[in-house]
């Protein structure tokens, strides 16, 4: 027999889980103009991948839902993601993605720039094309 | 009496000095980090301000979206241009948020006019987050960099010495550029063979990108010769191991192989299926021999000769993901310009194939190159010479063992190696430990045994550590 306070714990451990699940999930977005398909995003964001027929790509990381973002598509932690991307730029010349610290940052950063991409937690973001759902 | 007080006063006295100790303790260690630290807390702070009138302005959207749901519909239609004109500036004088700007008689306020000021706050909303997200483009030219010191009874790339040694400086700048256009420089910091510290540009090269699958470089460059060179060159903290293999060292470390190249370089990858093609072709003036060290003409050379090649690479993926296969080759024409004139000529022709397999647990790397090189002056005929290495290493957390085996075979009737200064036959087996210290720095520790087998005949036995950063 659970006590009051036992259920109102349970309670809230559920919650928690709940958010946590519904804070796990991602869309990937571009700039409405970017023809992408989700089978481009992991070459996009390790810089395998830098144009979109004429377009200029613009990956844009989202320190938000990085980390799910990293364990959800790159298949990589932070550390490896990091080293990745040095031996990329020391080898090939080129940068590793901006940094945006929110959705909202992400979100006005693609719809601005042409060429962006990134991702955020906001399930249908208005004014961008969306290229994956996880 | 007097004592008395004393003895109360020192203990308070001491604890206040250990406290003021500590604090200028702090205050240094700080003071110490303060370098990136305030840039970068300028930046957050900036970013936090940002944020802070974005969650104002978001509440202020969400007020006056409120309002347009519970207004009457006889609100909707202004009651005079006076009073239409009067509710906004009215809200607008007012900061978001405040009660002045929430106010019942704002409320008044007409539908198309709340929704032009709901329009303007989500410009304002847009356009601050735009600006915030902009941070990290704003920083500047990218500058990245990498150095290394180590200690030991040799010095890693110059046997003759022994004690602490200071590996080298390394910085290079990736500026961002239009769409297309594209640069990168590396300056070098590093101690040469005299004891002394030089300065030298190992990269200088401004390169248009036509698409994922063409780039062209145009300046001076890593010559894409096997894996090993254009995988690591200078960057030690990203190499698994303590050295690079002897053979290809860079050219004046010893180096028997051109490293760099002036000139023309076109490289791209191309998708096929799952896996992916990877090539590259070259042009640029040729080297020669001076000092006893390969130099890559940086000025262009005077009698137009060329060094041309290729490499073509494919990354595996499915079962073999990781793996990377190729085969490569170059042709040049080396004068040695020590020997008295007319310079002896050799035409170097080399053909190389390599391996490297790099996954979460493993980097295995091998190379092989067979020289086949013609004398054009001596009449020696031609001569043929090969090296090769062989490295394993195992990720084991921030451990990482590994073992190599390189040996070079170089005939010394061949005048191209005769006449470098490291053109020597020689074996060498090492086994290695790196630590990773965190993301950025390593140490390393590596046993070696080198011996030499034809123009000196003898051994010697190493035993190195090395600190590298990135930075």
């Amino acid at each position: 027999m659970l006590t009051t306070s036992a259920k109102l714990l349970l309670a809230a451990v559920l919650c928690t889980g709940c958010a946590a699940a519904s804070a796990a999930d991602l869309t990937v977005i571009c700039n409405a103009r970017v023809p992408l398909t989700a089978g481009d995003v992991r070459d996009l964001f390790l810089g395998e991948k830098q144009f979109a027929g004429a377009v200029k790509l613009v990956p844009v990381d989202n320190s938000s839902a990085q980390s799910v973002f990293l364990e959800k598509i790159l298949k990589m932690n932070a550390a490896k993601y990091s080293t990745t991307w040095t031996k990329k730029s020391f080898r090939d010349g080129i940068n590793p993605p901006l940094v945006t610290g929110s959705d909202a940052e992400a979100l006005a950063y693609v719809r601005r720039t042409p060429g962006a991409c990134s991702y955020v937690t906001i399930p249908t973001p208005p004014d961008v094309a969306v290229v994956a759902r996880l | 009496m007097g004592t008395t007080t004393s003895r109360r006063v020192t203990p308070g006295r001491a604890w206040a000095g250990v406290l003021l100790a500590a604090c200028l303790g702090h205050t240094l260690v700080t003071y110490a980090a303060a370098g990136d630290s305030d840039r970068i807390a300028a930046l957050e702070h900036k970013l936090d301000q940002s944020l802070q009138l974005i969650r104002q302005l978001s509440a202020r959207v969400h007020d006056l979206e409120a309002q347009v749901a519970q207004a009457p519909p006889a609100a909707a239609k202004p009651t005079s241009p006076g009073a239409a004109a009067a509710a906004p500036a009215t809200a607008a004088a007012a900061p978001p948020g405040t009660p002045a700007a929430t106010q019942p008689g704002a409320a008044a306020a007409t539908a198309p006019d709340t929704a032009q000021r709901l329009a303007r706050v989500e410009q304002t909303v847009t356009e601050m987050a735009a600006s915030a997200g902009q941070h990290a483009e704003d920083l500047g030219m990218p500058m990245h960099g990498f150095a290394d010191v180590g200690v030991g009874n040799h010095n890693a790339e110059f046997h003759q010495y022994q004690g602490a040694d200071v590996g080298e400086l390394d910085f290079f700048l990736t500026p961002r550029l239009g769409s297309r256009t594209r640069a990168l420089f590396e300056l070098n910091f590093e101690v040469g063979s005299d004891g002394a510290v030089g300065v030298d540009l190992e990269r200088a090269q401004i390169g248009y990108q036509f698409s994922d699958s063409a780039t062209v470089w145009l300046g001076r460059f890593h010559t894409p010769y096997g894996y090993y060179n254009t995988a690591f060159h200078h960057g030690q903290q990203i190499a698994t191991s303590l050295r690079r293999p002897r053979f290809i060292e860079f050219e004046d470390h010893g180096g028997i192989m051109p490293a760099h190249t002036v000139g023309a370089w076109l490289t791209g990858s191309q998708r096929v299926g799952d896996d992916k093609v990877t090539y590259d072709v070259f042009i640029g003036n040729s080297q020669r021999i001076q000092g006893g060290i390969l130099d890559m003409n940086n000025a262009g050379n005077t009698h137009g000769s060329t060094i041309v090649g290729g490499n073509l690479g494919m990354l595996m993926s499915g079962a073999l993901d990781g793996l990377k296969v190729g085969v490569d080759v170059f042709q040049t024409r080396i004068l040695d310009e020590d020997a008295p004139s007319p310079a002896p000529a050799t035409r170097v022709r080399s053909y190389g194939v390599y391996a490297a397999y790099d996954t979460d647990a493993w980097e295995d790397i091998a190379e092989f190159h067979v020289f086949d090189n013609d004398d054009l002056t001596g009449h020696t005929g031609t001569h043929r010479s090969d090296a090769g290495f062989v490295q394993m290493g195992y990720r084991a957390g921030r451990y990482t063992p590994y073992a190599r085996y390189e040996r070079g075979a170089f005939q010394q009737s061949d005048h191209f190696f005769a006449a470098q200064i490291n053109g020597e036959s020689y074996y060498r087996t090492a086994l290695g430990l790196r630590f990773d210290v965190d993301l950025v720095s390593s140490l390393k520790l590596e046993l070696a045994d080198t011996h030499l087998t034809d123009r000196v005949t003898g051994s010697y036995d190493e035993a190195l550590l090395q600190y590298a950063i990135r930075f």
